[in-house]
Protein backbone atom coordinates (compact mmCIF):
# COMPACT_ATOMS: atom_id res chain seq x y z
CA UNK A 1 0.00 0.00 0.00
CA UNK A 2 2.10 2.89 -1.15
CA UNK A 3 -0.51 5.61 -0.48
CA UNK A 4 -0.66 6.44 3.15
CA UNK A 5 2.94 6.84 2.67
CA UNK A 6 2.71 9.37 -0.27
CA UNK A 7 0.15 11.36 1.25
CA UNK A 8 2.37 11.39 4.37
CA UNK A 9 5.25 12.24 2.45
CA UNK A 10 3.20 14.89 0.68
CA UNK A 11 2.06 16.65 3.34
CA UNK A 12 5.63 17.01 5.34
CA UNK A 13 6.26 18.66 2.26
CA UNK A 14 3.58 21.00 2.08
CA UNK A 15 4.17 21.98 5.43
CA UNK A 16 7.53 22.41 4.94
CA UNK A 17 7.21 24.77 2.52
CA UNK A 18 4.60 26.71 3.98
CA UNK A 19 6.33 26.94 7.17
CA UNK A 20 9.62 28.25 5.26
CA UNK A 21 7.37 30.35 3.71
CA UNK A 22 5.76 32.26 6.49
CA UNK A 23 9.18 32.20 8.90
CA UNK A 24 10.76 34.09 5.50
CA UNK A 25 8.10 36.22 5.30
CA UNK A 26 8.27 37.35 8.94
CA UNK A 27 11.89 37.15 9.75
CA UNK A 28 14.82 39.01 7.17
CA UNK A 29 17.20 36.43 7.02
CA UNK A 30 19.81 39.43 6.73
CA UNK A 31 18.89 40.79 10.49
CA UNK A 32 17.23 38.13 11.90
CA UNK A 33 19.80 35.63 14.26
CA UNK A 34 17.61 32.50 14.02
CA UNK A 35 19.19 31.63 10.28
CA UNK A 36 22.31 29.69 10.55
CA UNK A 37 25.03 31.16 8.67
CA UNK A 38 26.26 29.40 5.03
CA UNK A 39 28.46 26.85 5.77
CA UNK A 40 30.29 27.20 2.81
CA UNK A 41 30.43 31.32 3.84
CA UNK A 42 31.23 30.20 7.48
CA UNK A 43 34.16 28.21 6.57
CA UNK A 44 35.60 29.67 3.81
CA UNK A 45 34.73 32.99 3.70
CA UNK A 46 33.67 32.54 0.25
CA UNK A 47 30.12 33.06 -1.80
CA UNK A 48 28.52 30.00 -2.64
CA UNK A 49 26.09 30.03 -5.73
CA UNK A 50 23.10 29.90 -3.20
CA UNK A 51 24.42 33.06 -1.22
CA UNK A 52 21.83 35.52 -1.00
CA UNK A 53 19.06 32.73 -2.21
CA UNK A 54 17.26 33.07 1.26
CA UNK A 55 17.41 37.19 1.76
CA UNK A 56 16.10 36.85 -1.75
CA UNK A 57 13.38 34.73 -1.04
CA UNK A 58 12.47 37.39 1.65
CA UNK A 59 12.33 40.10 -0.25
CA UNK A 60 10.42 38.17 -3.31
CA UNK A 61 7.67 37.88 -0.14
CA UNK A 62 7.51 41.72 0.34
CA UNK A 63 7.34 42.51 -3.42
CA UNK A 64 10.31 43.99 -3.92
CA UNK A 65 11.60 42.05 -7.20
CA UNK A 66 14.67 44.43 -7.71
CA UNK A 67 15.95 43.73 -4.49
CA UNK A 68 15.57 40.46 -4.12
CA UNK A 69 17.26 40.15 -7.62
CA UNK A 70 20.36 41.94 -6.86
CA UNK A 71 20.59 39.31 -3.70
CA UNK A 72 21.25 36.39 -5.87
CA UNK A 73 19.73 36.92 -9.63
CA UNK A 74 20.46 32.91 -10.21
CA UNK A 75 17.75 32.26 -7.75
CA UNK A 76 15.50 34.37 -9.07
CA UNK A 77 15.88 33.12 -12.74
CA UNK A 78 14.99 29.14 -11.10
CA UNK A 79 12.66 29.82 -9.67
CA UNK A 80 9.50 29.73 -11.68
CA UNK A 81 11.17 26.27 -12.81
CA UNK A 82 11.21 25.44 -9.05
CA UNK A 83 8.07 26.23 -8.07
CA UNK A 84 6.33 24.56 -11.73
CA UNK A 85 8.52 21.63 -11.22
CA UNK A 86 7.02 21.19 -7.81
CA UNK A 87 3.84 21.95 -8.45
CA UNK A 88 3.70 19.44 -11.41
CA UNK A 89 5.36 16.87 -9.33
CA UNK A 90 2.43 17.75 -6.39
CA UNK A 91 -0.13 17.67 -8.94
CA UNK A 92 0.90 14.50 -10.29
CA UNK A 93 0.57 13.10 -7.08
CA UNK A 94 -2.51 14.21 -6.16
CA UNK A 95 -4.63 13.73 -9.08
CA UNK A 96 -2.27 11.16 -11.15
CA UNK A 97 -1.81 13.26 -13.88
CA UNK A 98 0.81 15.50 -15.38
CA UNK A 99 0.66 19.47 -15.89
CA UNK A 100 2.60 19.42 -19.21
CA UNK A 101 6.13 17.82 -17.96
CA UNK A 102 9.23 20.18 -19.07
CA UNK A 103 11.93 17.58 -19.94
CA UNK A 104 15.03 18.77 -20.21
CA UNK A 105 17.82 17.28 -22.62
CA UNK A 106 20.93 15.89 -20.87
CA UNK A 107 23.06 18.81 -22.11
CA UNK A 108 20.74 21.89 -20.94
CA UNK A 109 21.08 20.28 -17.24
CA UNK A 110 24.66 19.89 -17.56
CA UNK A 111 24.86 23.54 -18.95
CA UNK A 112 22.69 24.17 -16.07
CA UNK A 113 25.37 22.51 -13.41
CA UNK A 114 28.10 24.72 -14.91
CA UNK A 115 26.19 27.80 -15.00
CA UNK A 116 25.53 27.65 -10.78
CA UNK A 117 29.09 26.56 -10.76
CA UNK A 118 30.70 29.11 -12.76
CA UNK A 119 28.39 31.92 -10.75
CA UNK A 120 29.59 30.62 -7.66
CA UNK A 121 33.15 31.24 -8.87
CA UNK A 122 32.45 34.61 -10.63
CA UNK A 123 30.65 36.56 -7.37
CA UNK A 124 33.55 35.98 -5.47
CA UNK A 125 36.10 37.86 -7.85
CA UNK A 126 36.34 40.96 -6.50
CA UNK A 127 36.57 43.53 -8.89
CA UNK A 128 33.89 45.41 -11.58
CA UNK A 129 31.81 43.69 -13.19
CA UNK A 130 31.77 39.99 -10.98
CA UNK A 131 31.09 41.83 -7.72
CA UNK A 132 27.84 43.11 -9.43
CA UNK A 133 27.02 39.16 -8.91
CA UNK A 134 27.62 39.18 -4.88
CA UNK A 135 24.64 39.46 -2.45
CA UNK A 136 23.37 42.88 -2.72
CA UNK A 137 26.81 44.04 -5.40
CA UNK A 138 24.07 45.82 -7.43
CA UNK A 139 22.72 47.61 -4.28
CA UNK A 140 25.77 48.48 -2.30
CA UNK A 141 28.91 48.45 -5.27
CA UNK B 1 8.34 3.18 -12.49
CA UNK B 2 5.05 4.92 -12.52
CA UNK B 3 2.37 3.81 -14.98
CA UNK B 4 2.30 6.07 -17.85
CA UNK B 5 -1.53 5.64 -18.13
CA UNK B 6 -2.59 6.03 -14.76
CA UNK B 7 0.39 6.84 -12.37
CA UNK B 8 0.42 4.01 -9.96
CA UNK B 9 3.45 3.22 -8.76
CA UNK B 10 5.04 -0.15 -9.73
CA UNK B 11 8.30 -2.12 -9.05
CA UNK B 12 10.83 -1.26 -11.19
CA UNK B 13 10.74 -4.27 -13.16
CA UNK B 14 6.68 -4.89 -13.52
CA UNK B 15 5.47 -6.34 -16.48
CA UNK B 16 2.18 -4.73 -16.29
CA UNK B 17 0.59 -2.15 -14.20
CA UNK B 18 -1.16 -3.49 -10.88
CA UNK B 19 -3.94 -0.87 -10.80
CA UNK B 20 -4.49 -0.49 -14.30
CA UNK B 21 -3.31 -3.30 -15.92
CA UNK B 22 -1.37 -1.32 -18.91
CA UNK B 23 1.18 -3.22 -20.10
CA UNK B 24 4.91 -1.60 -18.93
CA UNK B 25 7.49 -3.65 -21.16
CA UNK B 26 5.48 -1.86 -24.63
CA UNK B 27 6.20 1.33 -22.97
CA UNK B 28 9.76 0.55 -22.78
CA UNK B 29 10.74 -0.37 -26.35
CA UNK B 30 9.58 3.01 -27.70
CA UNK B 31 12.06 4.64 -29.67
CA UNK B 32 13.61 7.82 -28.01
CA UNK B 33 12.42 11.21 -29.82
CA UNK B 34 15.77 13.79 -29.61
CA UNK B 35 15.37 17.59 -29.27
CA UNK B 36 12.42 17.06 -27.58
CA UNK B 37 10.75 18.63 -24.81
CA UNK B 38 8.43 16.10 -24.05
CA UNK B 39 9.48 12.67 -22.46
CA UNK B 40 11.34 10.43 -24.90
CA UNK B 41 9.42 7.46 -24.17
CA UNK B 42 5.90 6.22 -21.79
CA UNK B 43 8.24 5.42 -18.81
CA UNK B 44 9.02 7.98 -16.69
CA UNK B 45 11.73 8.34 -14.38
CA UNK B 46 12.30 10.63 -12.29
CA UNK B 47 15.32 12.52 -12.39
CA UNK B 48 15.21 14.74 -9.12
CA UNK B 49 16.42 17.79 -10.43
CA UNK B 50 13.94 20.47 -8.77
CA UNK B 51 15.24 18.77 -5.66
CA UNK B 52 18.50 18.92 -6.49
CA UNK B 53 18.39 22.30 -7.21
CA UNK B 54 16.48 23.60 -4.61
CA UNK B 55 18.77 22.04 -1.99
CA UNK B 56 21.94 23.71 -3.81
CA UNK B 57 20.59 26.94 -4.32
CA UNK B 58 18.38 27.26 -1.59
CA UNK B 59 20.60 25.47 1.24
CA UNK B 60 24.08 26.53 -0.14
CA UNK B 61 25.13 22.62 -0.14
CA UNK B 62 27.99 21.60 -2.72
CA UNK B 63 26.79 17.98 -2.33
CA UNK B 64 23.82 19.14 -4.38
CA UNK B 65 26.24 19.38 -7.29
CA UNK B 66 26.35 15.67 -7.77
CA UNK B 67 22.89 14.85 -7.63
CA UNK B 68 22.41 17.69 -10.68
CA UNK B 69 24.99 15.42 -12.39
CA UNK B 70 23.10 12.47 -12.56
CA UNK B 71 20.14 13.74 -13.02
CA UNK B 72 21.84 15.05 -16.23
CA UNK B 73 22.25 11.59 -16.40
CA UNK B 74 18.87 10.19 -15.94
CA UNK B 75 17.65 12.51 -18.83
CA UNK B 76 20.39 11.49 -20.91
CA UNK B 77 20.29 8.00 -20.74
CA UNK B 78 16.38 8.31 -21.27
CA UNK B 79 17.03 10.33 -24.41
CA UNK B 80 19.42 7.06 -25.54
CA UNK B 81 16.60 4.81 -24.76
CA UNK B 82 18.53 3.08 -21.87
CA UNK B 83 15.86 2.51 -18.96
CA UNK B 84 17.42 0.68 -16.67
CA UNK B 85 20.88 2.97 -16.68
CA UNK B 86 18.55 5.80 -15.97
CA UNK B 87 16.82 4.47 -12.71
CA UNK B 88 20.25 3.46 -11.96
CA UNK B 89 21.10 7.10 -12.22
CA UNK B 90 17.75 7.90 -10.64
CA UNK B 91 18.80 6.22 -7.70
CA UNK B 92 22.15 8.16 -7.01
CA UNK B 93 20.59 11.22 -7.93
CA UNK B 94 17.91 10.38 -5.12
CA UNK B 95 20.65 9.82 -3.01
CA UNK B 96 22.64 12.71 -3.09
CA UNK B 97 19.24 14.53 -2.73
CA UNK B 98 19.06 13.14 0.54
CA UNK B 99 22.48 13.73 1.31
CA UNK B 100 22.56 17.53 0.88
CA UNK B 101 19.18 17.79 2.33
CA UNK B 102 20.39 15.93 5.42
CA UNK B 103 23.91 18.12 5.79
CA UNK B 104 21.04 21.29 5.11
CA UNK B 105 18.74 19.84 8.23
CA UNK B 106 22.07 18.97 10.20
CA UNK B 107 23.53 22.81 9.85
CA UNK B 108 20.00 24.20 10.84
CA UNK B 109 19.31 22.12 14.45
CA UNK B 110 23.40 23.00 15.09
CA UNK B 111 22.56 26.29 14.93
CA UNK B 112 18.85 26.06 16.43
CA UNK B 113 21.21 24.08 19.60
CA UNK B 114 23.44 26.78 19.59
CA UNK B 115 21.22 30.03 19.18
CA UNK B 116 18.93 27.98 22.16
CA UNK B 117 22.02 27.70 24.43
CA UNK B 118 23.03 31.29 23.53
CA UNK B 119 19.96 32.27 24.74
CA UNK B 120 19.77 30.25 27.86
CA UNK B 121 22.73 32.04 28.90
CA UNK B 122 21.94 35.20 28.81
CA UNK B 123 18.70 34.67 30.72
CA UNK B 124 20.95 33.29 33.22
CA UNK B 125 23.75 35.72 33.45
Amino acid sequence: MPYPRKDLLLSTMVAVIAAALVILHFFDPATSGIFPPCPVRYLTGWYCPGCGSLRAVHQLLHGNLRAAWALNPLTILLLPFLVYGTASYALFELRGRYLPRLFLPAIWIRALCAVIILFGIARNIPFHPFELLAPAGVLHP
Amino acid sequence: MFCSQCGASNADNAVICAQCGRNLQAAVSLPAQQGSLVQPSGVYVQNYLVFAILTTVLCCLPAGIPAIVYAAQVNGKLQAGDIAGAQEASKNAKMWCWISASAGLAVVLIWGFLVAIGTLSNLNR
